[in-house]
């Protein structure tokens, strides 16, 4: 069943069409064999019932008088007229059951018991000429003058019945068979032909070459059937397809500028956030230029804070180039953070709860990435907290990985926020693309980013996991 | 007177030729030959009628006690039986021509077997079923039932079962077939079916014959043995050889003619009839 549901419907078809005929024929044939049946039953019946009353006739008063002489010689007259040639041995025995004599007496002696020949013999009426036993069996009651006299055993050849049952049933094979054969040919043919759309559209449509192919105008099949509206919808599929796909490519290249403007965007998001700070260390070195030791410090942090311009420009020019650097996260990119976000925070006069507890910062976490991830949470924050508000950072390590919270006192982020945060929902005109950065960046290293709300705090965490190499 | 001699005598006359034209005489068959073969029986008839000089009936019944009978009530005028109903009825019968058979007017019993049956003799068929003709046939019953009385036993109790198929023919046909295993013929009609029917007999096997016996003899009642049909009827037989039709009836029952017979030629019957009832 299984080979059969693996063949293709062109070969299928017209094997089930063949079955179906064979299965027409064998009935048909079932049909015609059991008519012959019933008419050559009919017909032995007919004849036994004829040698019966005809012997009865005869027999019965040299029965009743135990003649077995007249008996056996009745018989023996009886066995050579043309009905003797179907009762190939008749015995009669009388009321006692005891044979008087039989055509064949060195088979059935006289005074043997009837009952031993007729073991299995049938009555009249359920003589049939069914199995392949080429001798019937006849046992009838001998009935003279209105009762009982005797039996009669007859044994009937019905081999030539056999025969002829079989010739018709051989002749009805072979005619099945060649007629079967026939048909099954031409359905065969005529199935594959109806078929062949059918086949070029399944072939049509699992060509390799990457998009599925029309089919050529020739192979459509004529008039408006329905594999002709079939191939042509399939047509207008391929047409539809191809053209949803050009559609695609075109908004695809859309989507590459809307990507550069969310890059330009980013970038210039990356730039402001620091220059506040590094404002601010410009002024520190102005106002206190004969503290070298704070000089010495702004500068570093002006220095770091270049760094950090040059390294988002080389980010934002090149984003694979963000993803690519290898410099591990240090605990100076936690404290440039704070430094990053301080006068943000300041301006706003919010305070900052920074815990930082980082023992030992896993390995293979570039700093790059984090810092920008950090930087935009704590920048989100801080705009969400409003003056006088409170900003948290909790950075910590879980096992191998580690796992920034930021937090503040806002009043929650709105759902399109959330939904640029934590889905890939395409991006709803109008908002930022800092949150989406995020994400981006913290699935790109393989983290987690979570979002409670609890006691008037908004909570996000980003967990990275440890470096694989970190592991062993 | 003498026209009463003159009416007598064209009455006489007149009686003459009417018996001459006609009444018919009747003569019984018992199944003694071959009585089943139609052309061996208008064979005769038409020697017999020729000879005769008048119109013949051959009269067959399936017994000899059924000719036997028709004989001693007048049905019939003649009658060819066996030796053992004339001897039964000698009283009332009287003989008129004996056949002559092989040279003499005797014919054996013979006791046969199947072709392939191993018994030898009588004794050996002991308990077997056995095929007599009929009841009142010399060759037929008289002489195997006798022997077993002559060995001290009965015929009904020495075989399993005896059957009569009242006819010689039939007894070789029972034998021949298997439906008994002996039986008692006519010597006279075997070796006749072995020259007709040879296939038959062939499948039959003689263990036993009897000492010769008279041929069943053509009888006629005591009281008309003088007749003129029946003096006739002698001389059509005694002269059969004569005439060709006559010589071919005589070669097809397969008989040398037919001679004048003494009641001395049946003393062999006698003496089993004796033998039976003692």
């Amino acid at each position: 069943m299984q080979a059969l549901g693996r063949l293709p419907l062109s070969l299928k078809l017209p094997l089930l069409a063949a079955a179906m005929m064979v299965l027409v024929g064998a009935v048909a044939s079932q049909q015609v064999l059991r008519a012959l049946a019933q008419v050559q039953d009919a017909r032995v019946q007919e004849l036994a019932q004829m040698h019966v009353e005809g012997l009865s006739v005869a027999l019965g008063p040299l029965v009743l008088r135990r003649d077995v002489w007249e008996v056996y010689d009745t018989l023996d007259r009886a066995s050579q007229g043309g009905e003797g040639r179907r009762m190939i041995l008749t015995a009669v025995a009388d009321d006692t059951g005891r044979v008087l004599a039989a055509t064949d007496p060195s088979r059935v002696p006289m005074d043997s018991a009837i009952a031993d020949l007729a073991e299995g013999a049938a009555a009249l009426e359920d003589l049939s000429v069914g199995g392949s036993d080429p001798v019937l069996r006849l046992l009838a009651p001998l009935i003279y003058q209105g009762r009982m006299v005797g039996e009669i055993v007859t044994e009937l050849d019905v081999s030539d019945l056999l025969t002829e049952r079989r010739r018709a049933l051989m002749l009805l094979v072979l005619g099945n068979a060649v007629a079967i054969g026939v048909l099954a040919m031409a359905g065969y043919a005529a199935m594959r032909q109806m078929l062949r759309p059918v086949s070029t559209l399944a072939r049509q449509m699992t060509r390799t070459e990457g998009k599925p192919h029309p089919i050529p105008a020739a192979e459509i099949p004529r008039g408006d059937g329905e594999l002709a509206r079939l191939a042509r919808t399939y047509n207008a599929m391929v047409g539809a397809v191809a053209a949803k796909a050009e559609a695609e490519k075109r908004l695809a290249e859309r989507e590459r500028f809307v990507a550069l403007g969310r890059l330009s965007s980013s970038l210039a998001h990356e730039i402001n956030n620091p220059l506040g700070g590094l404002l601010n260390a410009a002024d520190t070195i102005r106002t206190f230029s004969d503290r070298p030791e704070v000089v010495r410090q702004s500068a570093d942090l002006l220095d770091r804070g270049l760094r950090h311009l040059r390294d988002v420009t080389r980010a934002s020019l090149d984003q694979n180039r963000m993803d690519m650097e290898h410099r591990p996260l240090s605990a100076e990119d936690c404290a440039d953070l704070k430094l990053l976000i301080q006068p943000e925070l300041s301006r706003q006069a919010q305070s900052l709860d920074w815990s930082v507890d980082l023992p030992d910062i896993p390995p293979g976490l570039a700093a790059g990435p984090v810092r920008q991830i950090a930087l935009n949470l704590l920048l989100n924050a801080s705009a969400a907290a409003g003056r006088e508000g409170r900003v948290g950072l909790d950075a910590s390590q879980t096992g191998s990985g580690l796992a920034i919270a930021i937090s503040d006192n806002g009043a929650g982020m709105p759902q399109a926020a959330l939904d640029r945060l934590l889905t890939d929902a395409p991006l709803s005109p109008g908002g930022g693309v800092g949150l989406r950065l995020v994400r981006d960046l913290t699935l790109g290293l393989g983290g987690r980013i979570g979002h409670e709300r609890a006691g008037g705090f908004t909570r996000i965490t980003v967990s990275f996991p440890g470096a694989p190499d970190a592991e062993g | 007177m003498n026209r009463r001699a003159l009416l007598a005598g064209a009455l006489a006359a007149g009686l003459a030729g009417r018996a001459r034209a006609g009444p018919v005489f009747r003569m019984g068959l018992t199944p003694v030959f071959l009585d089943n073969d139609a052309t061996v029986v208008d064979g005769l008839r038409e020697a017999l009628s020729r000879g005769m000089g008048r119109q013949i009936e051959l009269v067959q019944r399936r017994t000899y006690q059924e000719i036997t009978g028709l004989l001693l009530e007048r049905s019939v005028d003649a009658a060819w039986l066996c030796g053992y109903p004339y001897l039964q009825h000698a009283d009332a019968l009287g003989l008129v021509a004996v056949p002559s058979w092989r040279g003499g007017p005797r014919y054996q019993s013979y006791l046969i077997v199947a072709a392939g049956d191993p018994a030898t003799g009588l004794p050996d068929l002991r308990g077997g079923t056995h095929a007599f003709s009929d009841p009142d046939s010399n060759s037929g019953y008289l002489v195997t039932a006798s022997d077993l009385r002559r060995a001290g036993e009965r015929a009904e109790t020495f075989f399993s079962r005896a059957i009569f198929t009242y006819g010689h023919r039939n007894v070789v046909r029972a034998v021949a077939d298997g439906l008994v295993r002996s039986g008692s013929v006519d010597g006279y009609v075997w070796e006749s079916l072995a020259a007709i029917e040879p296939a038959l007999t062939a499948r039959t096997r003689v263990i036993a014959r009897s000492e010769w016996l008279g041929f069943p003899p053509i009888c006629a009642r005591r009281d008309s043995t003088g007749s003129e049909p029946v003096l006739a009827l002698r001389r059509a037989l005694l002269g059969m050889g004569d005439t060709a039709e006559g010589r071919q009836a005589l070669a097809a029952l397969q008989i040398d003619g037919f001679q004048p017979a003494s009641d001395a030629l049946f003393d062999g019957i006698a003496a089993r009839m004796r033998d039976l009832e003692a």
